[in-house]
């Protein structure tokens, strides 16, 4: 791999943190590694507060045997996983990020699950990636009420 | 005897903050006024060895305070503390005679090195007692507004080097039912273009609108070296820049004021050349109350004319008043 300049991890930092997508790391115990501003704006759940903390102790009503289902495939065959609002609306009970003029109270999400290697292609770590969708799925589900689409 | 200070401002917390911010052993004997007329009645009356002026006020604004005091004889010192930091803005209150132009809000060090190079500092053997100014929450979000859409002029005159005429913000508790009426209210029957985008942070969260009046564009277009201004792509274009650019300083500027980091979303077109109500659409509102605050932003000498629409979530109005007490502190 080519030398990494420390500017260059500043940049990385400061895009990961400001990217439009929340941003978590999680270890095998669930505990909260990395906690983007996408993830703390729209919680309200600082990185204080989030980090080394278990995602089930900050999100209780998150349901722990799905998403412990849906990540074991990625700790253990280093496959991605992903779930889509069709499916499963939000896994995070957001607000609509245009709580005003958007036309839902919630922010459809859809997810990525990144296994993360380490020095040793081991995988100890996950990331959740996750993408606001809520305009996607409003469109949609318009066009589905007026028969549009399947 | 005591130096005699008067704090010229309509915003109690403005005045509040500033009072604040002079020297606690300066010995003097502080006056308020909340608007100009007031601010002239007081200095007629011989209370004012230095005055600290706002601009924007009502019945009488600081420059028509100036454009006063600079025919009279014998006049008092005069520091303008301004959200309004334009270069014009600095331009014309010194040639109007103010000693001195500076940033809102003022901090205790800024302060003390003003007193002390206008030869004003006097020591005083007791601290003085932190005044008390009662101010209500009305008057924090103006202010707090102020400052942030003094930022976000300062930015746009910079980029089109054009003077923006700054408003008193507009602070309202909004039912949804009745948002359409208000926008009509606000805004006429003229026709309209207009972009939102949402913002979040600290579990603070709203929306900000900007509705251009659709006779801006082509002097807007000018400014900007745009050409064939009546197209709607490059309609589209200038909306789009001029309202990510407006949403943005203000956002941050409001954030920066009480600590917090707001995250803003993609912006959406809400659509073109409509009446400013059928913008919306509250039939789909699922929310009940907003606070909204407007900004009217006009450009001197030409027909550009814009509002700057932020609507706060019911939920985080709470959220916003604990984060507003700690400037009161």
């Amino acid at each position: 791999m080519s030398k990494i300049r420390m500017e260059d991890i500043h940049w990385i930092m400061d895009i990961l943190q400001n990217i439009d997508a929340g941003l978590v790391v999680l270890d095998k115990e669930f505990k909260v590694h990395l906690w983007n501003n996408f993830m703390e704006s729209h919680s309200g759940i600082g990185p204080q507060q989030a980090l080394q903390a278990s995602l089930f102790d900050l999100f209780p009503d998150l349901d722990a045997d799905w998403l412990r289902g849906k990540t074991d495939p990625v700790f253990y065959l280093h496959t991605r996983a992903f779930t889509v609002w069709e499916q499963r609306p939000y896994m995070f009970r957001f607000k609509n990020p245009r709580p005003i003029t958007g036309r839902s109270s919630v922010m459809y999400q859809n997810i990525t699950i990144l296994p993360i290697k380490n020095i040793n292609q081991e995988v100890h770590h996950v990331c959740l990636i996750v993408y606001d969708v809520t305009d996607i799925a409003i469109a949609h589900n318009d066009l589905r009420k007026h028969g549009l689409s399947s | 005897m005591p130096t005699k200070v008067l704090i010229c401002d309509d915003s109690s917390l403005a005045r509040n903050m500033l009072a604040r911010s002079l020297p606690a052993d300066w010995d003097i004997d502080i006056q308020f006024a909340t608007n100009g007329k007031e601010g002239l009645a007081a200095i007629e009356a011989g209370h004012g060895d230095i005055v600290f002026l706002d601009l924007t006020m009502p019945e009488l604004d600081g420059y028509g305070v100036l454009e006063y005091l600079h025919q009279r004889k014998s006049t008092p010192k005069v520091v303008v503390v301004s959200s309004d930091i334009q270069p014009d803005a600095q331009d014309k209150v010194l040639k109007l005679g103010a000693l001195a132009f500076v940033k809102k809000p003022m901090n205790s060090d800024t302060a003390l090195k003003l007193v002390k190079d206008l030869n004003l500092y006097t020591e005083s053997t007791v601290q003085r007692q932190r005044p008390m100014v009662s101010v209500n929450q009305r008057d924090c979000y103006q202010e707090i507004t102020n400052v942030a859409m003094g930022q976000a002029a300062n930015q746009l005159a910079r980029l089109l080097d054009a003077f923006i005429v700054l408003p008193i913000p507009k602070v309202d508790l909004i039912n949804a039912n009745d948002l359409r009426m208000t926008i009509t209210e606000t805004l006429g029957y003229s026709s309209y273009s207009a972009i939102c985008q949402g913002f979040s942070g600290a579990g603070i969260a709203g929306e900000a609108i900007v509705f251009f009046n659709d006779m801006s564009f082509a002097e807007l277009g000018t400014l900007l070296n745009y050409k064939d201004t009546h197209k709607e792509n490059i309609q589209l274009e200038i909306l789009m820049d001029i309202g990510s650019l407006l949403i943005g300083t203000c956002i941050q500027g409001i954030g920066n004021q009480i600590d917090i980091h707001f995250n803003q979303s993609q912006p959406v077109i809400l659509g073109q050349h409509s009446k400013p109500d059928e913008l919306l659409n509250p039939e789909s509102m699922y929310w009940e109350k907003t606070l909204a605050i407007d900004i009217h932003y006009t450009i001197e000498h030409l027909s550009v004319d814009c509002n700057l629409l932020l609507l706060f979530t019911e939920d985080s109005i709470a959220k916003l008043n604990k984060k507003i007490d700690f400037l009161l502190e």
